[in-house]
């Protein structure tokens, strides 16, 4: 043991002071480097994991409003294209209503012309008949008068007045 | 008489290892300016190169004083520094924890173990790190010129730190001690104590005699085995302090013949190779501790509860 301590000249004030600087390295190391460090370190890769899970979230959510958005508009494809459909069929049916009733009218229409008509027609046939039959009058009359002659018995005169 | 005489043989046998550790190491360095000699021994001790009152200072002793001053300025400028998003030395210190963190898990197994234990090795290898580096920095520098017994001596200011055993010795020390005080907080005293002076091997004599009489031969052999165990511990302080002590010290006497055959041009291959002798004595310090460390933290007397049991399940499976 005296000659392991006199070849390497063992010195247990330098072996202490060698400890206590080792010690020291130790301490200042951990508190002003590795413990900030790692607290920095750890603050990051919870923020990271945290802005990962975020945007995992908002992945999701933006999947899932996709999802609710073409739900949506497939519904108002849907709804719009039942709306038109039967918004067509009500025009389809309006326009035949309309069309029946256009009919209708263009029938009552000439039906009243024709009654328009034919009463103007009856009119005019009577009328027609009335100078007519004033007209044979006076025709009558002025054949009678050029005529002079007496040989017309009244009751002829009569007759003719009849018609 | 016999006595006397084997005390003398022995005390010329210590005179004659002196003289031989000296002269294996005797490089001399001539200089013509004062038409003397200086020489410069590489010896196994550190060379004191000032005292304080009576407090000797050695150059290992200065240079890890430079350590400790370089890793407290490094410390203070991180600590000034830090930032969330990292930039210059701060990025490759996280760079350099990161992997170095990761390779402690390889070691333990376990990230609860390696975050206790990275602080301790963590340092340790960058003490042993710059120790080595630096006793190579000033290679045939600055150094004090003294009167010796052999006339002028050349003393190097600056030795690497782990080039003295009283630089390794009690790095060693605090690393196995530290490992045990670990071990202590982990697995408890009583564990821990258990391993080195097995008194559960002699208990367990008295209480399993009747269910297993050839307790008798193995506790005992149980209970010799804890103190081989006690003994490994001074072994791991002893093998942990002059590995590191003989390597550092081994490069610096092969830079120095390189430099004392051809000076400036043989030395720097060995140069660089005494850069990476330097990495690699610091990295294998480091993971010898964390070793230590992993190994005190189990508890190996429920590991072999926990392998009996597993027996025990696997024979009830079998005849089931």
């Amino acid at each position: 043991m005296d000659s392991f301590i006199t070849t390497f000249h063992i010195d247990w004030q330098i072996i202490i002071a060698q400890a206590i600087n080792f010690i020291v390295v130790l301490f200042v190391l951990y508190f002003l480097a590795l413990k900030p460090l790692k607290k920095v370190m750890k603050e990051r890769t919870e923020k990271i994991e945290g802005g990962i899970e975020n945007a995992n979230k908002n992945a999701e959510l933006i999947k899932n409003t996709q999802k609710e958005y073409e739900a949506i508009i497939s519904k108002a494809k849907e709804e719009a294209h039942i709306i038109f459909k039967e918004g067509k069929e009500e025009a389809m049916t309006k326009k035949k209503e309309m069309l029946e009733e256009a009919g209708k009218e263009v029938e009552q229409i000439i039906t009243s012309g024709k009654k328009l008509l034919e009463s103007e027609k009856t009119k005019m046939i009577e009328e027609a008949k009335k100078e007519i039959v004033s007209l044979v009058v006076l025709s009558t009359e002025k054949l009678l008068e050029s005529t002079n002659t007496k040989n017309f018995d009244e009751k002829t005169l009569e007759q003719i007045k009849k018609i | 008489m016999t006595t006397e005489y084997e005390t003398q043989n022995t005390e010329k046998n210590i005179e004659t290892h002196k003289d031989v550790i000296s002269n294996e190491y005797n490089l001399e360095i001539e200089t013509n300016s004062s038409n003397e000699e200086i020489s410069h021994e590489a010896t196994l001790y550190a060379e004191p190169i000032f005292h304080i009152g009576n407090f000797t200072v050695t150059n290992a002793l200065f240079t890890s004083w430079i350590v400790v001053a370089i890793l407290i300025i490094i410390s203070i400028i991180i600590k000034i520094k830090i930032k969330q998003i990292p930039k210059g030395i701060q990025n490759f210190f996280e760079f350099v924890i990161e992997g170095a963190e990761s390779l402690c898990d390889q070691v333990t197994g376990d990230r609860k173990i390696t975050n206790k234990a990275f602080p301790i090795v963590f340092t340790i290898f960058l003490f042993v790190l710059l120790n080595n580096w630096l006793g190579m920095f000033p290679f045939g520098g600055f150094g004090l010129i003294e009167n010796g017994e052999h006339g002028k001596m050349f003393i190097p200011i600056i030795r690497s730190g782990t080039a003295d055993i009283n630089g390794t010795l009690p790095l060693a020390i605090l690393s196995v001690l530290g490992a045990n005080i670990f071990g202590i907080l982990s697995i408890g005293l009583w564990k821990t104590i258990n391993k080195f002076i097995n008194l559960n091997a002699l208990g367990s004599i008295f209480t399993k005699i009747k269910k297993d009489p050839m307790i008798l031969m193995t506790a005992p052999i149980m209970f010799a085995v804890g103190f081989l165990e006690l003994i490994g511990e001074f072994a791991k302080i002893a093998s942990l302090s002059f590995r590191l002590f003989g390597n550092v010290f081994a490069g610096e006497v092969l830079l120095a013949s390189m430099g004392a055959m051809l000076a400036y041009i043989l030395p720097t291959p060995f140069l660089l190779l005494e850069v990476f002798v330097g990495v690699i004595q610091a990295f294998i310090f480091a993971i010898l501790t964390l070793v230590y460390y992993t190994i005190a933290s189990q508890d190996h007397e429920h590991e072999e509860h926990q392998e009996k049991h597993q027996e025990n399940k696997h024979e009830l499976e079998g005849a089931h």
